[in-house]
């Protein structure tokens, strides 16, 4: 039976209706007066059908040729068979139809750029941006720093429910004098580059947070979880840590410069969502976690330099272990802190070197202080 | 005597529907990576549909090539977003005020200054753009001969801006100027063989494919006269809402009778001719229809979700309340039954649009296409290859050009 094929050299748009031969000898004949002697031989092992076709009714063939992993430069010849019982006999004689050629050394250039882009990657993100962000921040007027950061405490109460600025601020005189007092007491040894703004909001959330230009805010919900002053003496100077080290002014810098680069890497596809927030999780915390440590070594030494017990500091995160289990545990290196008991130690083992201490304010100024959001 | 050729669809929803979920599933599972092979097998499967005067077309691009093009892209990217926002953002500090003496124009300096970050990227997304296209024609053969474009796509960034810039400032009203040119530049840049493509006709031809907009439009200028001016506050959003919707339907009739122009008056080796014969009404059609089908196959499936996980939260013999905190085989069974069905539900709603939404449209485009002068393609012969240096890494990087 005589078998027809359209047959384009892929060197000029010519249609060529070829004859088709399937011999026994391995190879198909392609037979028309215009081919280079009237005729042309593939092997059944060279022939290559393309593949996710959406036609079943038609096969295009081509031949296994030098591959390369540019598609530009991969072989042109094409042929294309209409029929099934064509169709048939033609799968049924080549064996690797379906076969992906990959050109040689492929799997070595994959390898090197995939390492490069790598590299090149983790160089932005970890040393070239953070260092950016350390000569920006240290070049930064202080002005523009305290005028940023109290619009970032501002935004930081809005996020909290309160509708117009200082709505969740608390404050008292009695209240306001005891902060004033524990301010004067830490830095009294120990100088500041900033004038420090401490401000309680009032808010259940055990927490407390530096924003840039010496804008530091306590929780309500910090305040009352702490057991004694002391306590919250220890967060505060872990927050004019994070100040003076400008670190709120360098992480807002770095986060600009992160910003949008991890989505470009994972990219739009259904679950990305979640390999992005985890990303981003990782890549926060390695930025925070050795901050933290430093912010914590700088409280402890203000804490010892105005002879305030680091007791109050470890007693604290100890209790903030305990909050801990009502929360999935983490893998340190996926939390933004450092392990909370570790911290504990540390400072009990500070203070167990601390010679005479006293309390950061009396027992009086913290009652009043406790009391500043009623 | 001139010969005509009509352009044929030949892909079918089912084979093409299962191709999406297996490539998302896998794209899934290999995290990400497999999208660019994903995006490949598609448009293999849709180009391979598309077929004139029975030759089909091929769509050569690998997933390898994007892969790689993809890795060379990101790192370019990194470098000049990390450091141009850091740099924005450090300025726009530098302006920022004390919010409690600050004047409003301080504040608008503010706003800009933290805005112009998007400014930074523009260009790279019109680069982006044209890229992309650039390595679909390049990747593209009908009977075994290339199509290409010109590596022009810094030209086609400044000229976009500028013609975007016109139309922003001109209130939309210079839209199909900025639309003809940048067609042109492109269209003119395009070759297909040794052959090269021409976009004839007048910008101002394309006016009367805005009528709808126009119409659109008057309806919200009378709608907020009157509430100007007679306080008829009720008439005016009435108005407001019939031009929102007018100019809704407007903009996708611009797109499908700018397209039919702008292909009926594009020349190939100045002696092939096209046609183009797009409906508007089909277009908005299969949109609706499918929107509604896809609303509809949704909220069935995620209630369905939700009555199978509460039946099977009792069955396993415990409370929703108990799940939360109780027996916890049973809350992770019950978890993982969640997840994987709504990641399910989410993929066969995205192969839905393919199939009937997107598929339906590419599908009536094609069969509206003729070439006439066909006979002239025998003279054609092939161009060199156009090495894909970067296959699209900008464009997938900065998440444009969608699936197709």
């Amino acid at each position: 039976m005589r078998e027809v094929g359209r047959y384009y050299d892929g060197a000029t748009g010519q249609r060529l209706t070829v004859d088709l031969e399937l011999t026994d000898a391995g190879v198909m004949r392609l037979l028309h007066a215009e081919l280079e002697e009237g005729v042309q031989e593939w092997p059944y092992d060279q022939m290559r059908a393309l593949q996710d076709q959406a036609r079943d009714d038609q096969l295009v063939l081509s031949l296994s040729a030098q591959r390369s992993d540019d598609s530009g430069l991969i072989d042109t010849v094409r042929l294309t068979v209409v029929g099934q019982a064509l169709i048939r006999d033609i799968k049924a004689l080549c064996p690797d139809l379906d076969k992906r050629d990959v050109a040689r050394g492929t799997g070595f250039k994959v390898v090197t750029r995939l390492g490069m882009a790598v590299v090149a990657f983790c160089m932005m993100i970890f040393v070239i941006l953070p260092a950016l962000a350390n000569t920006f921040a240290s070049i930064i007027p202080i002005e523009r720093e305290v005028a940023y950061g109290k619009s970032v405490v501002r935004n930081m109460e809005r996020i909290f429910g309160g509708s117009n600025a200082g709505d969740l601020t608390c404050s008292s005189p009695k209240g306001d004098a005891a902060i004033a007092q524990m301010l004067a007491r830490l830095t009294s040894r120990t100088k500041t580059e900033y004038d420090l703004n401490i401000a309680v909001m009032d808010h259940e959330m055990v927490n407390a947070f530096a924003a840039l230009g010496g804008q530091i805010v306590l929780m309500r919900g910090l305040i009352e979880q702490a057991e004694s002053a002391d306590e919250v003496a220890a967060v505060l100077a872990h927050e004019i840590a994070h100040v003076e080290t400008r670190d709120p002014t360098r992480g807002a810098l770095r986060a600009a410069g992160t910003a949008g680069l991890l989505s470009m890497v994972v990219g739009d596809f259904t679950g990305g969502g979640v390999a992005l927030a985890m990303a981003q999780w990782v890549l926060d915390a390695s930025y925070t976690r050795e901050a933290e440590a430093q912010a914590d070594l700088y409280a402890r030494e203000m804490l010892g330099r105005a002879d305030v017990s680091t007791a109050g500091m470890a007693r604290f995160f100890d209790s903030l272990d305990g909050l801990k289990g009502e929360m999935p545990d983490l893998p340190i290196y996926l939390s933004s802190h450092p392990d909370s008991l570790e911290r504990g130690e540390d400072a009990r083992a500070f203070a167990q070197d601390q010679g005479t201490t006293t309390p950061v304010i009396t027992d009086r100024e913290w009652t009043e202080l406790r009391a500043i959001c009623e | 005597m001139s010969a005509q050729i009509q352009g044929r669809y030949h892909g079918k929803g089912e084979p093409l529907f299962w191709l999406y979920i297996k490539t998302a599933l896998l794209t899934m599972v290999k995290l990400g990576i497999y999208r660019f092979w994903a995006k490949t097998r598609i448009r293999k499967y849709i180009w391979s549909a598309t077929s004139a005067n029975e030759d089909s077309f091929e769509y050569t691009g690998t997933g390898l090539e994007k892969f790689l093009g993809f890795l060379v892209a990101i790192v370019i990217l990194a470098i000049y977003l990390g450091i141009v926002q850091m740099v924005l953002f450090f300025a726009g500090l530098n302006l920022f005020m004390d919010p409690e003496t600050a004047s409003g124009a301080d504040i608008v300096r503010q706003v800009a200054a933290i805005y112009i970050t998007l400014f930074a990227v523009m260009p790279l997304l019109l680069f982006a753009q044209y890229r992309a296209r650039r390595y679909k024609m390049a990747r593209t053969r009908w009977r075994g001969i290339r199509f290409g474009m010109e590596n022009a796509a810094w030209g086609y960034v400044w000229r976009a801006i500028g013609h975007y810039f016109l139309t922003l400032i001109t209130l939309g009203i210079l839209a199909p100027r900025a639309s003809f040119y940048l067609e042109k530049y492109m269209t003119d840049r395009t070759w297909y063989g040794d052959a090269r493509f021409e976009q004839d006709g007048k910008w101002t031809a394309l006016y009367p494919a805005m009528k709808h907009l126009f119409i659109g439009a008057g309806f919200i200028i009378v709608g907020v006269a009157l509430a100007a001016l007679f306080e008829a506050i009720v008439a005016a959003i009435l108005l407001s809402i019939v031009g929102y919707i007018w100019m809704i339907v407007g903009a996708v009739y611009y797109r499908v009778q700018a397209f039919n122009y702008l292909t009926a008056h594009k020349v190939l080796d100045d002696k092939i001719g096209f046609y183009s014969e797009v409906k508007t009404s089909t277009v908005i059609f299969t949109y609706i229809v499918g929107i509604l089908i896809i609303g509809a196959v949704s909220s069935i499936a995620f209630t369905a979700l939700f009555v199978v996980g509460f039946v099977g939260a009792f069955v396993t013999g415990m409370s929703f309340e108990a799940s939360l905190s109780g027996s916890m085989v049973g809350a992770v069974a019950l978890a993982i039954f969640g997840v994987v069905g709504y990641i399910a539900i989410l993929l066969s709603l995205g192969a839905l649009s393919l199939v009937i939404i997107v598929q339906p449209i590419i599908a009536h485009l094609v069969d509206g296409v003729q070439v006439h002068g066909a006979e002239h393609l025998d003279d054609i012969t092939q161009r060199s290859a156009d090495l894909g240096a970067d296959a699209e890494g900008f464009a997938d990087a900065l998440d444009i050009g969608g699936a197709i």
